[in-house]
């Protein structure tokens, strides 16, 4: 459950105060908050994701090495929810 | 038993391998707390090539598996009302709780809805004013920051039909509570690399200082661990007892400082039940008194819930160390994942779990008890 999962981010907004943006894990996109991250992350950055929050900063070697190690260790449940939650609309 | 040909770097993790058993002249036991770690070192089946070198102990790293039964009583008596809409991370829902579980209630007919950001349970509460919606906030450090901001963006934007139950661990106490034991056997820790991305190391030197044991740092890659292990077992043989970074590519020794901050600020120590380990002081988070309004146990008024673990079931001394999972009697007939008994064979990250789906069904004669 604490692991996290690298993407880049592809869109940087403000909601209301709160840094917001889209992140692109391996084709795979997602609202994150880069709060915690901003002000020096910028677009095309690589962010470490959890629960929704980029939490750390890290370069895209290290990004593509622990996607794809997440991806081979089935490890990706987090993205799965995304479809889970989209599939099964409002309760 | 895996074939190392099935590493991305076989070559590599070979020479570790060669490195930790011609450094250690005896056999030393580890303590991995990160339920990652645990998942990839029983599927690589780490742990079984380095016997005679090292013992590898799964410790208490996996938070849905530490999260007591009464926190999910607690959650299963809110989801169950009808003016709530309950919602949760996924790996909660199977979870057994004294009755049932969080997907039996809502196949009763319960609001309990997934959510994969705290945020998205606020936005929940905001399209329906009328309901009361609840987020089940479980987790280490890592996830601490995000569940900080569901409740101070919650008290900035006047969502006042959001609260949030509680139920935040940290690692460092776990430790304590572990080296404490009178029947201890763990000699040294790999910290989990994702929980210090957050909350860097610093915490642990006091720790290192005061149990001379070594903490090392560790991601979780195959590679990452056993690098974790020659580093931990370096020092036991030097009679080191410091903290050290294998991860350094991704985690500082201060950490994610705005994240930190706002965990601070929201949240403050607390005593906390952890499953199969009991009472650990100062060892969990809850929020503070000016966010009361945003606590559910406050709201509801679920103080009176108390219930015991099942004795059947031994996580805690699963996760102590004391015993393997196929140890347990249950293990692997009463309790398996599509019906677990206990926590650690509900998360893929639980010890029990991984030695089920990794084909570990007998014990190995050298682990155990006895030290
Ligand atoms: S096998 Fe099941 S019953 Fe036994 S310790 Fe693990 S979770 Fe508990």
């Amino acid at each position: 459950m604490c692991l996290g999962i690298p993407g880049r981010v592809v869109d940087l907004r403000d909601d209301r105060g709160l840094a917001m943006g889209v992140v692109d894990f391996g084709g795979v996109r997602r609202e994150v908050c880069l709060a915690y991250v901003a002000p020096e992350v910028q677009l095309g950055d690589y962010v470490v994701v959890h629960v929704g929050f980029a939490i750390s900063r890290v370069d895209e070697a290290e990004a593509r090495r622990t996607f794809e190690l997440l991806k081979a260790m089935s490890q990706l449940e987090e993205l799965d929810w995304l479809g889970e939650v989209a599939d099964r609309g409002p309760a | 038993m895996k074939y190392l040909s099935e590493y991305r770097d076989p070559a590599v993790a070979l020479a570790l391998l060669g490195r930790i058993t011609q450094t250690a002249t005896r056999r030393w036991v580890l303590m991995e707390v990160c339920g990652g770690q645990t998942h990839t070192i029983v599927r690589q089946g780490l742990d079984q090539l380095l016997e005679g070198a090292v013992e590898m102990i799964h410790g208490p790293g996996c938070p849905v598996c530490v999260t007591p039964l009464e926190q999910i009583d607690k959650a299963l008596a809110l989801a169950g009302r009808p003016d709530v809409i309950f919602t949760s991370f996924g790996d909660m829902l199977r979870v057994p709780g004294s009755e049932c579980d969080l997907l039996q209630v809502r196949s009763r007919g319960g609001a309990v809805r997934i959510v994969y950001s705290p945020l998205d349970a606020l936005d929940i509460a905001a399209a329906h004013p009328d309901k009361e919606v609840v987020f089940f906030a479980v987790g280490f450090e890592t996830t601490a920051p995000a569940n900080a901001m569901a409740v101070w963006r919650a008290r900035q934007l006047g969502i006042r039909n959001f609260s949030v139950l509680v139920s935040h661990v940290t690692v460092p106490p776990a430790i304590s509570a572990v080296l404490d034991a009178p029947d201890n056997r763990v000699q040294g820790f790999l910290a989990a690399g994702h929980v210090c991305t957050v909350m860097g190391w610093t915490e642990y030197e006091p720790l290192a200082r005061r149990y001379r044991v070594p903490i090392v740092v560790t991601g979780f890659e195959p590679v990452d661990i056993l690098e974790g292990i020659l580093m931990a077992v370096r020092q036991l043989e030097e009679g080191r007892s410091e903290v050290e970074n294998q991860y350094a590519r991704a985690v500082t020794r201060s950490g994610t400082v705005p994240a930190r901050e706002l965990v601070a600020r929201v949240f403050c120590l607390v005593d906390r039940a952890w499953r199969g380990l009991g009472v650990i002081p100062r060892s969990g988070l809850g929020l503070r008194e000016e966010f009361a309004a945003f606590d559910a146990e406050v709201r509801f008024g679920l103080g009176s819930i108390r219930v015991a673990e099942p004795e059947e079931c031994r996580a805690g001394d699963v996760l102590r160390g004391k015993i393997k999972p196929p140890a347990c009697a249950a293990f692997g007939t009463r309790c398996t994942p599509l019906h677990p008994l206990g926590a650690p064979m509900v998360s893929s990250e639980g010890a029990c779990a991984a030695y089920y789906n990794y084909g570990r069904y007998r014990v190995a004669a050298a682990e155990g008890v006895a030290g």
